[in-house]
């Protein structure tokens, strides 16, 4: 087991792997009462065509499955509900899917060793019967229904539509009605048999625990557990242009809404490491658009924004800025926010201000055993390590850089996609 | 953690010391009694504390003071407790320890600007920053809809009665329409005369000196007294369950419905209705999620939460519209199963476990320590300790008395007819 000492965080973390690959990070936490543990591997709704090793033969699997496989993790052979299991001490218990990933995590203040083997128990005993695919499809139809209402979700859709041509990046994560519709219990078997393998996991404990416990615990269910060559997921040809420069549609809403992406290929920058590459993208961002940027100011006082949204994403070869907002005026939004990619100068004080700002929140969130797991997770998936010196990294960050960085990209490869009201 | 209370009459300050936290929360609450038409102009003021002061005349020179006194937070919201109306305004920084010595006081004295010295002039707040308030205000007031869950939720309380259940704590567009700037300069004055006012402070604090800070700080000198207790009066039961519908443009209905728990002791409301409802529908092991979800696949969310102040208990599920009445059906059943006592020794061990979960969460988080530090000083809610140790004592008939008293009142659709 490594330690880890987060510098200027008063914090030591561990780490351990596993001889088949898998890796376990432990953050305890003396002070607090309760903890959270996840189970985490790198198979999110992205992957829907891979060929496994040994094999010549490309496989083919409906949109949505890694969120239904998530759904179906919870189905045990025994009959028993992981659900009832975690409830009977007050332990809370959930899963998520993402593009990238599926995490299940359990969450409570007691019974940590019971609790630890069972996530382990659970997640490594899949269990998919004709009856039971069938069962879930009604649960998960309704669920893809819920976000389908809300207009911002829809947004959100139609802009990585726009953007991506043919990277699943545009399929949404849980895919549509009809796509679950044809999911079987051999693509579930498939995909499981594929990538819930131990060189493609991650455990991640944050709070009160005994770390040597865990470990052993660890050790005694996964160590048999044999690592997989992993299969080679299709390699998307994804073009390096938007794939539809505008799009207008119309919805129920009341306040248009405008979504605007910028499209940059990786390849172009030249910042090689991607946690300082990361740094500096957010930084652009929050200089440009955060709550003391001008623009922000602007667009209250111009009443051109009521509410206003940025984030970065990697997918595939590129990293993308997703802007959304809600605006009553969205020409005059789209035409703003392209002169201010196109023209803005990046002054030292605020460069030097937010850095404090961000030196601050990580002495802030390690406070926190789930925002502290959540970081962590993210260093895991993202970047395969953990950074320990990020409040230095911060700290040394220099406008030079973040300017030939600027330099770097093409802000005209955006693409735009404007909702409005079907009443006008 | 260390507790004190100071009664400056005008005022009273709570302090909590404890070492757990790097930073530093204080909440300043101001309390009355709700008017419905009161709802609308408090929601702008709370937005107006953060949009500028006297000294820091936009929203842009505020954020940049706030991020250079290390990222502190200023958060203000305006939300319902009962009879009440509460607004409060918060301030999170980080201990001196971790910033520079000093950096604490500076960020009290940035507070006190934003609360006690707002942007007016000639007796009228600042009428730019006023627009740009409403029309934000506005704008999410018009799109209520988007929201179907709360728009579902907001429209079944309206049509349950026309008590503070039914009040809209979004706020009224004709009545924000009407607001002025002297409007709100006087309801100002009026909130810092008349309210009842509470401060808190958590974190790793210096008693004497926080205290003396606070008195350099916040200078109030009017007395008020509330006598409007916090429960509502219970409602009159119907005779037939009031079904209400409205239908939009998606392709999930969203389902609400209310039920009257009439009739509550002060125990009930707080032990046995809490476990009933953790068994009932209040998470994933509830006899709703697995007899609604898990058997019959009707939904994708399904729960339901008490509403203790207004003696109600909601339940809420986003359904397939051809399967309301099947969903009423086994809702019902559930309901039943609860009056019968058809629950085990260890569904109720379970649904205790939750609750002490639940209580030990509270200690790990200083703004949910203040919530209920706050919630007992004001609504005699009991301490934690003392929660943790009745709740273990309730028993099953408890649970089935405070069952058998409740019943479904009103029934709302949101109903969406699209397909994908």
């Amino acid at each position: 087991m490594n330690e880890i000492v987060m510098n200027g965080l008063e914090k030591t973390i561990y780490e351990e792997k596993l001889g088949n690959g898998l890796e376990i990070i432990y953050v305890p936490y003396e002070d607090k009462n309760n903890y959270i543990i996840t189970y985490g591997v790198r198979f999110g709704s992205e992957i829907t065509e891979f060929t496994p090793f040994k094999s010549s033969k490309s496989q083919k699997v409906p949109a949505g499955i890694a969120h239904f496989l998530e759904h179906k993790m919870f189905e045990q052979e025994t009959g028993e509900d992981p659900f009832t299991f975690f409830s009977k001490t007050g332990t809370s218990a959930n899963a998520s899917t993402s593009y990238t990933n599926t995490k299940y995590f359990c969450y409570g203040t007691k019974n940590f060793e019971e609790n630890l083997e069972y996530l382990i128990n659970f997640v490594n005993s899949p269990y998919y019967t004709d009856e039971n695919v069938e069962k879930e499809k009604g649960i998960i139809a309704e669920e893809i229904k819920m976000y389908a209402d809300i207009p911002d979700w829809k947004l959100d859709a139609k802009l990585k539509e726009c953007i991506y041509k043919i990277y699943p990046r545009r399929v949404d994560i849980a895919g549509k009605v009809s796509d679950i519709e044809k999911i079987t219990k051999e693509d579930l078997y498939l995909c499981y048999k594929n990538f819930y393998v131990p060189n493609n996991m991650f455990i991640i404990i944050s709070g009160n625990f005994n770390k040597d416990a865990a470990s052993k615990i660890i050790h005694t269910k996964l160590d048999s557990k044999k690592s997989k060559t992993l299969p080679v997921v299709k390699n998307y040809k994804e073009i390096i242009e938007v794939n539809k420069k505008y799009l207008e549609l119309e919805s129920d809403v009341n306040v248009p809404k405008v979504g605007i992406g910028l499209k940059i290929y990786r390849k172009d920058l030249s910042i090689k490491e991607e946690y300082y590459l990361d740094l500096y993208l957010e930084m652009f961002k929050t200089i440009l658009f955060g709550s003391s940027s001008e623009f922000r100011e602007y667009a209250r006082v111009n009443n051109l924004t009521s509410s206003f949204g940025t984030e970065w994403e990697t997918a595939d070869k590129f990293k993308t800025l997703l802007i959304t907002s809600n605006t009553t005026n969205p020409d005059l939004f789209i035409e703003k926010i392209k002169s201010l990619l196109l023209n803005h100068e990046i002054r030292e004080e605020d460069f030097n201000r937010i850095k404090k700002v961000w030196i601050a929140s990580e002495v802030k969130i390690i406070d926190y055993i789930e925002a502290t797991e959540s970081n962590i997770y993210d260093d895991i998936l993202s970047y395969h390590k953990i950074y320990n010196d990020r409040v230095d990294i911060i700290r040394n960050m220099s406008l030079e850089t973040l300017n030939k960085l600027i330099k770097q990209i093409d802000f005209n490869n955006i693409s735009v996609v404007k909702m409005i009201s079907k009443k006008e | 953690m260390e507790y004190t209370v100071h009664d400056f009459g005008s005022y009273k300050l709570y302090m909590i010391k404890t070492n757990k936290f790097k930073t530093i929360t204080t909440r300043i609450s101001f309390r009355t009694s709700i008017k419905k038409e009161e709802i609308t102009i408090r929601n702008v003021l709370c937005e107006m504390f953060t949009q500028s002061s006297k000294n820091y005349p936009s929203k842009r020179s505020l954020a940049i003071k706030a991020e250079d006194l290390y990222n502190v937070d200023i958060m203000s919201r305006n939300s319902r407790l009962g009879n009440y109306m509460s607004t409060d305004i918060y301030l999170e920084t980080l201990h001196d320890k971790y910033t520079e010595e000093g950096n604490f006081e500076s960020a009290l004295e940035f507070f006190k600007e934003i609360v006690f010295n707002p942007d007016i002039n000639n007796k009228s707040f600042n009428k730019d920053k006023l627009n740009i308030v409403k029309n934000q205000a506005s704008d999410s007031l018009n799109s209520l809809k988007e929201q179907p869950t709360y728009y579902s939720l907001i429209r079944m309380f309206e049509e349950l009665d026309d008590s503070p259940s039914s009040y809209r704590m979004v706020g009224y567009k004709e009545d924000l329409d009407k607001i002025t700037e002297t409007d709100l300069y006087d309801y100002y004055n009026k909130m810092i005369k008349t309210n009842l006012v509470d401060i808190f402070v958590i974190g790793d604090i210096d008693f004497d000196k926080t205290k003396e800070m606070i008195q350099k700080y916040i200078k109030i000198n009017t007395l008020k007294k509330e006598k409007t207790p916090y429960v509502l009066n219970p409602k009159k039961p119907r005779l037939k369950i009031n079904y209400k519908s409205e239908k939009v443009n998606n392709s999930q209905s969203k389902l609400s419905i209310a039920c009257l728990v009439n009739n509550l002791s002060t125990y009930e409301r707080n032990y046995p209705l809490t476990l009933c409802n953790i068994i009932f529908g209040g998470g994933v092991d509830s006899k709703l999620f697995k007899q609604v979800r898990e058997e019959k696949s009707l939904c994708y969310t399904i729960n339901s939460v008490p509403n203790k102040l207004d003696n109600l208990l909601i339940i809420r599920a986003g359904i397939a519209s051809e399967n309301c009445k099947q969903t009423i059906k086994v809702i019902e059943k559930c309901l039943d199963e609860m009056k019968k006592g058809k629950f085990t020794e260890d569904d109720i061990n379970v649904a205790k476990e939750f609750y002490k979960t639940a209580l030990d969460d509270i200690e790990d988080n200083e703004t949910q320590i203040m919530e209920d530090y706050f919630l007992s000083k004001t609504i005699d809610t009991d301490t934690i300790d003392i929660k943790r140790q009745k709740m273990k004592e309730v028993t099953k008939d408890e649970i089935i008395a405070v069952a058998k008293k409740i019943k479904i009142d009103t029934v709302f659709l949101l109903e969406g007819d699209q397909n994908e």
